[in-house]
């Protein structure tokens, strides 16, 4: 499995000279399964650079939404791909007793927000609710699950082989709870990220800023280092930066991250902040990884 | 993966019911008791961290619910399992026992938690009523459809 962060920004795409290295596109993921099948996890803005770099000939992929909020699927008229007869598109997302899948993308793909409508889109689109069980993708087992977030929002399990990759970017998994204190299963997402190789998780305020966003639907830094600990992941990339971080300052919370990582006993190069064009190939850790103090 | 995961609604409602000042019981979709809240243990003379997670039978043996004649309620028949197994709302005035003997008389009021893939567990709130410790299992509200209106 190969995964590239191809946007990594929260809320709303905050281009310019001050977001440069960390990147102002919204929340894309892209992975390249063992078998070469390509998923594209979310569709911000990030994603139409993802679709750029694609090859022209016929493809066929899946983009797996979290949540339909606009920085998870601002970038879906943008995406190449799309507009290519010979394109496969299966979206999948979650499902809402107010309306399907695809009528709910389809408010944003329809006048006056968008000039196309989705039925003139000249791919194959197809839209699919996640189920409630796994499912597989070429050789990989898919599971979603509802975590903690404004409105109906999943996170993601791939397993490839041996290694495996969790993406909670939206998540407020310690709003009314202590994650430090619970039971593994009264976590929200828990199950999702477990030992998982790599882990994408929402990494958005830092400490002095959550107290003004409880209930938003993000993390602090404080909780998503929690909630990496307590998962054991073997690595943890902090994503969904909030819009008015610059570079400097997140370098800064990296920094404070990897140092209180490293405080409690966590393994060194085990915290990252993503970063927009970050690659990553997930590997089997050795376990026990995930160090034994609180936070 | 195998580890097993709390429905998110249940993580949730736990997470509110934490907060509240107002006793609180969480039950699985199957019927377990996993979870009520400090105000709850206050009124049971026992915290659930002291408890755990327990089934019907032994809550039942614990604290009641007693009628107004001081008889168990059958299980069928409490709020919480109405509202789990039929998915409306359920409420009653009964007894419960508290670890120290005392005796509450309190109303309960229970909802379903109904998502898109179905009841994944219910909520029941209880009030402690004027007069309580005196008997009387008088049911408020009760559906006249229901066994001997105990829901």
């Amino acid at each position: 499995m190969k995964v590239k962060l191809w946007g990594t920004r929260g809320s709303i795409p905050s281009p310019g000279p001050e977001t440069i290295r960390y990147g102002g596109n919204t929340s894309c993921v892209g992975v390249t399964l063992s078998d070469g099948s390509l998923l594209a996890l979310d569709a911000g803005t990030g994603i139409r650079n993802l679709g750029l770099a694609l090859p022209g000939e016929p493809t066929r992929l899946h983009i797996l939404l979290t949540h339909l909020h606009l920085d998870h699927i601002q970038g879906l008229v943008f995406f190449a791909p799309a507009f290519r007869a010979q394109t496969e598109i299966v979206i999948w997302g979650p499902a809402s007793p107010e309306a399907s899948l695809r009528d709910r993308i389809a408010r944003y793909i329809s006048a006056p927000l968008s000039p196309v409508e989705v039925r003139e889109l000249p791919c194959d689109v197809s839209f699919r609710h996640t189920p409630e069980t796994e499912w597989e993708i070429g050789p990989a087992r898919i599971r979603a699950a509802s975590v903690a977030h404004r409105g109906p929002t999943l996170g993601y399990r791939i397993d490839d082989g041996d290694t495996s990759l969790a993406y909670i970017p939206d998540h407020e998994p310690a709003l009314g709870a202590d994650i430090e204190a619970l039971d593994e299963d009264w976590i929200s997402g828990f199950a999702l990220a477990r030992d998982a190789s790599l882990l994408i998780h929402d990494g958005q305020y830092a400490d002095a800023e959550y107290p003004d966003h409880i209930g938003w639907g993000h993390s602090s830094l404080t909780h998503a280092l929690s909630f990496a600990r307590r998962t054991g992941a073997e690595r943890t990339v902090l994503f969904h930066h909030d819009p008015l971080h610059s570079d400097e300052r997140l370098d800064r919370l990296g920094a404070e991250a990897r140092e209180r990582w490293a405080t409690v006993g966590g393994r060194p190069g085990a915290i990252e902040l993503g970063a927009e064009g970050g690659e990553y190939e997930p590997r089997p850790g050795p376990g026990p990884r995930s160090p034994a103090k609180a936070l | 993966m195998t580890q097993t995961q709390r429905p998110l609604e249940l993580i949730l409602a736990r997470n509110l019911m934490s907060a509240l000042s107002t006793p609180a019981f969480l039950v699985d979709e199957g019927g377990l008791l996993v979870f009520y809240n400090e105000a709850a243990g206050m009124l049971l003379g026992k915290r659930f961290e002291e408890l755990g997670t327990v089934g019907p039978h032994e809550w039942g043996a614990m604290f009641g619910p007693f009628d107004e004649a001081g008889e168990p309620i059958p299980y069928d028949e409490l709020p919480l399992v109405v509202a789990v197994r039929n998915g409306r709302p359920a409420h009653a005035n009964f007894e419960i026992r508290s670890t120290d003997g005392a005796r509450h008389t309190v109303e309960a009021s229970a909802f379903p938690i109904l998502t898109a893939h179905g009841t994944r567990g219910a909520i029941a709130v209880f009030w402690p009523t004027a007069g309580e410790g005196t008997g009387g299992a008088a049911m408020n509200g009760a559906d006249p459809g229901s066994p001997n209106g105990a829901v």
